[in-house]
């Protein structure tokens, strides 16, 4: 792993990228930097929407089911944070090593993963508004 | 942004060049534009703490904040490709993403302590 092709004098971690290759064009590097960048604030926005959810829920007294969303909400964003050092990782070494970027495969997660809270909290919405139209006098 | 220290012996370091794509000034507002997310994303969290009279929560999302927030004052990103040409991104991420993780715990938490009839 580490000691092939690596360049003299660079001690930065971590090894299993910059052990590896030689170093490619310092944009390529930033437009990296950018997308796992784009990466955290995409869990950043799932983390404060889940938080905006149960304060909400807590304040407007609604069921526990808000709750749990809000729960996965934060959860997924976490895992969407992650994902942002595991594919900068990979993209760095493929780019240090000149071979073609790996397929973003957190992608298709992710676009599953709100596209499901969407239904789950669009489910809610409509339930609660038949059961506030079905008690009206 | 960071120091040579991985400069060769005897080597000078050529001034920072100019990147006609603005690539570093957009990698330098996307870090603003994280620091500002997650900040937001911790007073958010702290106001919801605040507002249920919960504590722990506030204290929390607090330090999340000033720990987003400190580093970035301190040496905010200059928008130049570094002289020795080699960027330091790794640990500044690691920080990030755990600050992150540490705001979605957090929230997880106090969401699952909602739904299961805690305070």
């Amino acid at each position: 792993m580490a000691g092939e092709d690596a360049e003299p004098g660079d001690n930065r971690r971590p090894r299993s990228v910059y052990g590896v290759g030689t170093e490619p064009d310092a944009r390529f590097s930033l437009a990296n930097e950018r997308t796992a960048l784009a990466w955290v604030r995409t869990g950043v926005g799932l983390v404060a929407g889940g938080v905006a959810l149960t304060s909400f829920s807590t304040f407007a007294d609604l069921p526990g089911l808000v709750d749990l969303v809000a729960a996965v909400a934060c959860l997924v964003g976490a895992s969407c944070a992650t994902y942002a050092l595991v594919s900068w990782r990979r993209n760095e070494r493929a780019l240090r090593r000149r071979e073609p970027l790996p397929a973003p495969g957190g992608l298709p997660v992710l676009v599953v993963g709100v596209v499901l809270l969407a239904v789950l909290i669009a489910a809610y919405a409509v339930a609660a508004g038949l059961g506030a139209a079905a008690s009206l006098p | 942004m960071t120091p040579p220290e991985g400069a060769r012996p005897g080597e000078r370091p050529s001034p920072p060049e100019r990147d006609e794509g603005l690539q570093p000034e957009r990698t330098a507002l996307a870090w603003q534009r994280t620091v500002l997310g997650v900040v937001v994303g911790a007073l958010l969290l702290a106001a919801s703490g605040l507002r249920a009279g919960n504590g722990a929560v506030v204290w929390a999302a607090g330090v999340v904040a000033v720990l987003t927030l400190v580093p970035s004052v301190l040496r905010p990103p200059d928008g130049r490709l570094p002289s020795h040409g080699r960027l330091y991104a790794w640990s500044f991420l690691v920080r990030v993403v755990g600050l992150v993780l540490a705001l979605a715990v957090v929230g997880a938490a106090w969401a699952l302590s909602q739904a299961f009839g805690g305070p």
